[in-house]
């Protein structure tokens, strides 16, 4: 589960481009300059391919943070050891 | 009229002599293309009467990639030469080092002819494929010039480092994207050197503008046309050019095309003049698209990698999920983690996400032609090609 929420990090490092140091669990999506609509599309791509779960379109274009991407996909049944 | 092939070495220079001597107008291929030796005949059969003598001809694959025969007319060549030869100061010079085949047609005006002309010594060598003589005769050069394109570069850092060329005063670069962020390298290696940046195109054949390297900091300025020559940026944004020394037309498969004296011919390249008069180049028209309407230049960002990135980059076109045309960035050698970061971190503080690559890919090399200019068509069949990132669009 702990390999989850590192999977995850890596993640948005990778999709937002973020700096190791810049990263926080409490960012939210206008603290982040490169999450634009493409960044939105390559977010729910590599949920797709790290977690394996597909994002509507709504569920995608909804998100605002960071902590609403982990709930979104803590419906969906992915753990992060926080429950 | 006759089709010579670039055998290069001493046998070339000694069939260019006997042609140039002789007034019939020749083809001069690269080697290994004899396969194209009946085209070029069938070509130099459809040239009008008044170009069948006193002129010649050099192959271009163009931006198509179908071959073309751009033929250039010998009195002019040689007033270039001169030209060159009075604005890059090159009286003090009393030879001139091969590294390029001739019958590129930078190698073929800078040098060959540039040395015919004015009765300068032309050195032949193997280039890097026997760096230990190559490093020995420019060791050897007395009062030399030479003609390089960019990606000899690292094959200096490579083969050279620790080496000093004091012997040779110029050098000049032309063919590809100017390397203005090693050239302090570059001195290194050429301590007493004046160098050049060249600019043109084999339509040009090949000259349009000129500058030193000191005289502009960023890779995109090409300088100040030369004497007589003009540079106009259509609507489009495509650089075109007039010149008393361009070529006077080309050959294809369907026929002879020429250019006549009031004609803007397109360089290939877009760009823009400065206030200051010097012109800059956006790119190559080819390398230049939109992205969900967002211009994108290939060559600018690679600029703009310059800073962070110590290796070579290129780029393929590759269209993503969602049909858009976008890019994927081949860096070489292998980038460590921190190289990449710093090309990631350079991408997001200067771009916005449209001008990101689709992937960042590496390899040990970028796949040369023989001119010395990168080969797109190999770019995607590198065997030792890795994945470092992608947007995952």
């Amino acid at each position: 589960m702990e390999g989850n929420r590192s999977k995850f990090r890596e993640l948005l490092l990778d999709v937002f481009l973020l700096d190791p140091s810049e990263f926080r669990w409490d960012l939210t999506r206008s603290q982040i300059d490169t999450w634009d609509s493409l960044g939105t599309v390559s977010l729910a791509v590599g949920i797709q391919d790290v977690f394996g779960h597909h994002l509507t379109p709504a569920e995608a274009t909804g998100l605002a943070s960071v902590e609403d991407i982990l709930e979104v996909l803590r419906r969906k049944g992915v753990a992060f050891g926080d429950a | 009229m006759k089709v010579l092939l670039d055998h290069e070495g001493e046998r070339a220079r000694k069939d260019l002599e006997e042609a140039w001597t002789d007034r019939v107008t020749f083809a001069f291929l690269p080697s290994k293309s004899q396969r194209l030796e009946p085209w070029a005949t069938d070509c130099l059969a459809r040239l009008p009467d008044s170009m069948r003598t006193d002129h010649f001809a050099l192959l271009s694959s163009g931006t198509t990639g179908d071959p073309k025969l751009v033929l250039g007319s010998r009195v002019c060549a040689e007033s270039l030469a001169r030209l060159l030869h009075e604005a890059q100061e090159s009286e003090v010079v009393s030879s001139t080092i091969g590294l390029l085949p001739l019958s590129y047609s930078y190698a073929f005006v800078n040098q060959w002819l540039w040395a015919r002309t004015f009765r300068r010594e032309f050195v032949s060598t193997a280039g890097f494929a026997q760096p230990d003589a190559l490093g020995d005769r420019l060791e050897r050069a007395d009062r030399s010039m030479t003609c390089l394109v960019a990606a000899h570069v690292p094959l200096f850092e490579r083969h050279f480092t620790g080496r000093r060329f004091p012997g040779v005063l110029r050098v000049h670069f032309a063919g590809s994207r100017f390397p203005q962020e090693k050239i302090p390298l570059v001195r290194s290696f050429f301590p007493e050197a004046e160098i050049y940046n060249n600019y043109g195109c084999i339509e040009a054949m090949p000259r349009l503008a000129l500058r030193r390297a000191e005289e502009g900091e960023s890779a995109s300025d090409i300088g100040r046309p030369l004497p007589g020559v003009e540079l106009f940026t259509a609507q489009d944004g495509r650089l075109l050019f007039r010149s008393p020394y361009a070529a006077v037309g080309f050959c294809d498969s369907t026929g002879f095309h020429p250019f006549r004296p009031e004609d803007w011919i397109f360089t290939g390249d877009a760009g823009h003049p400065e206030p200051d008069g010097h012109w800059r180049l956006d790119g190559r028209a080819s390398e230049i698209f939109k992205r969900y309407g967002e211009k994108i230049s290939l060559p600018m960002l690679l600029d703009s990698l310059a800073g962070c990135w110590p290796g070579h980059g290129a780029f393929y076109r590759e269209t993503d999920s969602l049909g858009e045309t976008g890019h994927v960035l081949v860096l070489a050698p292998h980038p460590d983690a921190a190289q990449l970061r710093a090309v990631l971190s350079t991408l997001r503080r200067d771009h916005p996400r449209t001008h990101w690559p689709l992937r960042i890919e590496s390899a040990s090399d970028l796949p040369l032609l023989p001119n010395g200019k990168v080969d797109p068509a190999a770019l995607t069949q590198l065997d030792d090609r890795r994945v470092c990132w992608s947007q995952r669009i």
